[in-house]
This record gives C-alpha cells, sequence and structure tokens, in this order.
C-alpha cells in the first residue's frame, strides 16, 4: 500500500460544465499528480476544526497554497492587503499542530511555510513589497517569479535540490521571523525561502511551488520520509 | 468516539472561481457538509489509475454524482446526449469493485449509483427522455433544479420496496429532487428497489450480498433529508468498531 499523503484544500464558488459559482473544495491538480508520481496516494483534507482525528489514516501531510494567514494568529494587527481564510485557518492549524504532535512528515507550500511558520510561534510580513521595495515574488496575476535560491550547506532542502537551484514564487507575504524553526534557504534579497526542524523527522516550508513542476526531489522525499524511509546520507550529511 | 472516516470520490476538472481557470481535484462543498453534519469526516478521492489500496483507509466511501459513465463500459455506442467523464470512469470503476470486495459501506449518487451498476456488469439508458417521453428527471440548462426553491419540475415521488435496506432508510416513499438524463437499465449485481412511480425509472438500488451498498439516482447532499448519509454513516462506525475489535 502507497503512503497516504494528506492535502489541505480551497473553498471557493466554482464553475465548470453547466454549474455556476457552486461552493466547492478544490486544490489545483498539480499537488495530487506530484503526490502520485512521488509514489504516493492522495487524498484531499477540506477544512474541518472538530478535531484532527482524520491523521490515524494519513502518512503525510501537504499544507498548501492558498490565502493569507489571519494576522491575530501571530500578535499582529491586520494590513491594509492582507486576505484570509478563518475556516481554513482553524482547520489547518489544528492538523498542524496534531500532525507535528506526532511527528507525522509535513511539507507547507507558500501559505504552508507560512503556517508552519506561524504554528512555531514565528511571524509574517504582510505585503512584501512595502518591506522589499519590489514585485519580484509576485511579478504579475498568475505569473510566477523566477529566481535562483541559496541553500545552507548541510541542510535538508541543499541536499534534495541539489545543483538546480531555481523556483519560481508567487506570494506577497513572508517569513518575518520564523520561530522555533531554522530557516534554511533565501532568495537573492535575503527573504527567508525555506523553514526546516531538524529536531523532526521530516518538517519543511517552502515558499514557491514545487508542485507545478511535480518536483519529485521535494515530494519524492516527503513520501519516502511518510513510508518510513531513511533518507539518502547525502540528503542529511551534516546532521 | 472517533468520526468515521468517509471518502467522497471527486472530479479531476477544469474549474473557474475569481481569476482562475485551473485543472483542479475539487467536489462540491454539499457532500463535504453532508458527511460532515451526519458524524462524518470526509476526505476527498481524487481519480487515480495506478491503484485502489486507498480502500484500505477509509470507514465508508460516497461515489458521488457527475458526468456520465462511458457506453463503452457496457459495449454500446455512444448516445449523442451522452458526456462522459472517462478518467473518472476509469478510476471509480475498478474503485467500486475493491470497495465491494473489502465489505466497505458504500453510498452512491445519481452517477455513483450508475456507477454502482456498470461496475457489477449493468447497463443504463443513455438518455431517459428518450425511455419516457417527458424532462422531469432534469431540469433545463443553467437552471437549479437542486435548490430549497427549485419548481416541481426535476422533483418527483419514489416509492420503495419493502423488506429491503432502502426501506429500513426511507419507508415506503418519499419526495426527492432530480438531475439526470441516464438512468439504470441493467442493474448488474444489485437489486432495484426504488422507483419513480410515473415512469418506473430505477430510482435505488441496493446490493443483496452486502451489508451497506446503496445507490440513490437523486442528490440527498443538497436536500435537508441526509437520511441516506446517516445510514452511512452508521454502517461505517460499525465497520470500524468490528476492525477495532
Amino acid at each position: 500500500m502507497r503512503p497516504i499523503i494528506g492535502i489541505t484544500t480551497y473553498v471557493v464558488s466554482a464553475s465548470w460544465g453547466v454549474w455556476h459559482d457552486l461552493p466547492s473544495t478544490l486544490v489545483p491538480h498539480d499537488y495530487t499528480e506530484a503526490v502520485r508520481l512521488a509514489g504516493g496516494r492522495p487524498v484531499l483534507l477540506p477544512p474541518d476544526d472538530l478535531d484532527a482525528d482524520v491523521l490515524r489514516a494519513l502518512d503525510g501531510l501537504v499544507l498548501a497554497g492558498g490565502p493569507d494567514v489571519d494576522p491575530s494568529l501571530y500578535g499582529a494587527a491586520r494590513g491594509p492587503f492582507t486576505e484570509t481564510r478563518p475556516d481554513r485557518d482553524a482547520g489547518e492549524i489544528a492538523l498542524l499542530r496534531a500532525a507535528l504532535d506526532r511527528d507525522m512528515p509535513v511539507l507547507g507550500v507558500c501559505r504552508g511555510m507560512q503556517l508552519l511558520t506561524v504554528a512555531a510561534g514565528g511571524t509574517l510580513h504582510q505585503h512584501l513589497p512595502d518591506v522589499l521595495g519590489h514585485e519580484k515574488h509576485r511579478p504579475a496575476p498568475a505569473v510566477y517569479g523566477e529566481h535562483d535560491a541559496t541553500f545552507a550547506p548541510g541542510s535538508r532542502i541543499a541536499g534534495l535540490m541539489g545543483e538546480d537551484v531555481t523556483i519560481n514564487c508567487f506570494h506577497h507575504q513572508g517569513v518575518a521571523d520564523p520561530g522555533s524553526l531554522t530557516v534554511t534557504g533565501w532568495a537573492e534579497d535575503g527573504l527567508p525561502e525555506t523553514v526546516e526542524d531538524p529536531g523532526r523527522r521530516f518538517v519543511l516550508g517552502v515558499q514557491w511551488h514545487p508542485e507545478v513542476s511535480r518536483d519529485v526531489r521535494l515530494f519524492g522525499a516527503l513520501v519516502a520520509a511518510a513510508a518510513g524511509v531513511e533518507e539518502e546520507p547525502a540528503a542529511c550529511a551534516d546532521r | 468516539m472517533r468520526r468515521p472516516l468517509i471518502g467522497l470520490t471527486a472530479y479531476a476538472q477544469q474549474v473557474k472561481y475569481g481569476h482562475n481557470d485551473m485543472m483542479a481535484g475539487m467536489l462540491p462543498m454539499t457532500y463535504v457538509k453532508a458527511v460532515h453534519a451526519t458524524g462524518g469526516r470526509a476526505v476527498l478521492i481524487t481519480p487515480d489509475d495506478p491503484g485502489t489500496d486507498v480502500i484500505e483507509s477509509l470507514d465508508g466511501i460516497v461515489f458521488t454524482g457527475g458526468n456520465d459513465v462511458d457506453p463503452a463500459h457496457w459495449d454500446e455506442p455512444r448516445h449523442p446526449e451522452t458526456d462522459p467523464d472517462e478518467t473518472r470512469d476509469e478510476a471509480e470503476l475498478p474503485l467500486m469493485r475493491a470497495a465491494l470486495a473489502a465489505g466497505l459501506p458504500i453510498l452512491g449518487v445519481c452517477r455513483g449509483m450508475q456507477v454502482m451498476a456498470v461496475a457489477t456488469g449493468g447497463s443504463l439508458h443513455q438518455h431517459v427522455p428518450d425511455l419516457v417521453g417527458h424532462e422531469r428527471h432534469r431540469a433545463s440548462t443553467g437552471t437549479d433544479p437542486l435548490a430549497a426553491n427549485a419548481s416541481d419540475y426535476g422533483r418527483h415521488d419514489v416509492v420503495v420496496e419493502e423488506r429491503t435496506v432502502a426501506h429500513e432508510v426511507f419507508g415506503r416513499t418519499l419526495t426527492v429532487n432530480s438531475f439526470h438524463h441516464q438512468a439504470v437499465a441493467e442493474p448488474g449485481e444489485f437489486v432495484p428497489v426504488g422507483w419513480c412511480p410515473d415512469d418506473r425509472i430505477i430510482e435505488i438500488i441496493e446490493h443483496p450480498a452486502h451489508t451497506f451498498a446503496l445507490g440513490v439516482q437523486w442528490h440527498p447532499e443538497r436536500t435537508t433529508d441526509l437520511r441516506s448519509f446517516e445510514a452511512l454513516a452508521r454502517a461505517a462506525s460499525r465497520t470500524r468498531a468490528t476492525a477495532s475489535a
């Protein structure tokens, strides 16, 4: 049996076929394909904050991208460009905390990395152009910003990415203080691009979108960790 | 008490929302809410080609509504009105057989009921209006016959056979909403146990050798009558209790 990987989802009003603006739970097909191609069996997790019992059926968790995390969760006032979804925050924070408690492998993508940070006691920049003075992390609607990242030698992400360090970003918030996590990757402007928790089996957050290229380096590592497979020594040489 | 984990088969579908136009794994929230309202925890099972192993992690499964089943699966040429979802067919037909083999409690909704029939050797009527000469099983394009304030169009009675699982769940008669243009012709390993009294279209099927494998042609998830979802949750809780005993 393949490791079962839960993926958090959006709730939006969607239109398809004869249906118009029907409240739907969805996640880009890229995520399910990335998990499937990496050898996992994806299931989608609609937001639900009653309990985190669903984790008993899962071997790993992907926190998908999406809207901003509510600033009240990291003790900040809401900025003018911040757009939140309380149902996702409540459901995903509960799920993430329970997953961390049982040391389940977690991959956070974009919003997912920001959620990891907030759960670890960290904080976010609410609008990067105000902080960095440029739009390179979100060049235009539906356009990914491509750039090269720098990774900390010996980190998990450095081992996984190898020589090809080009990443594709689309976000307007970013990690300010990583809390108890370790920042292990940076954009050229110094913005954190990856966070890790070296004290746990597999906790990795990336600010970019590895699902778009179905990056088997990252999703494969998650699935391997979910299956309980030991990492290649090269991926954790200094740990 | 832990909630039973209920899988919902889902679309892989090009959808639009906001400024986005993308291929997504998706399902209307009505199904999720129906599962959560009846004490279950919903997870979406996206169409997936290699296998059916996900069955092992579930306590119950709903085969949800959607587009038509490809008539190639019962060796018939395609009717001009037939609009199949081959991706879901390829995933859901083996998944249905695996769920039946595993004894997993199953609820089939609309297309899901049709998948029950086809997966076990049955067949469908490809266009109900050709058969019955009226359109009362669906509404005109662009209207929502399933909304709470919908007119009589796409709404009818169902008569249920006594001494069946369906009768325990629904009683002798009920009124249902309706949005389909195909219907079960031969139910395969299933048995028809509920009909529309006006035209004898099969509205409910169940599997005689299975504790809970019930198919309904209407859309209970879009109504306040969630008895079919409650029955699934009860059966799934029993499966769970047995499995952990």
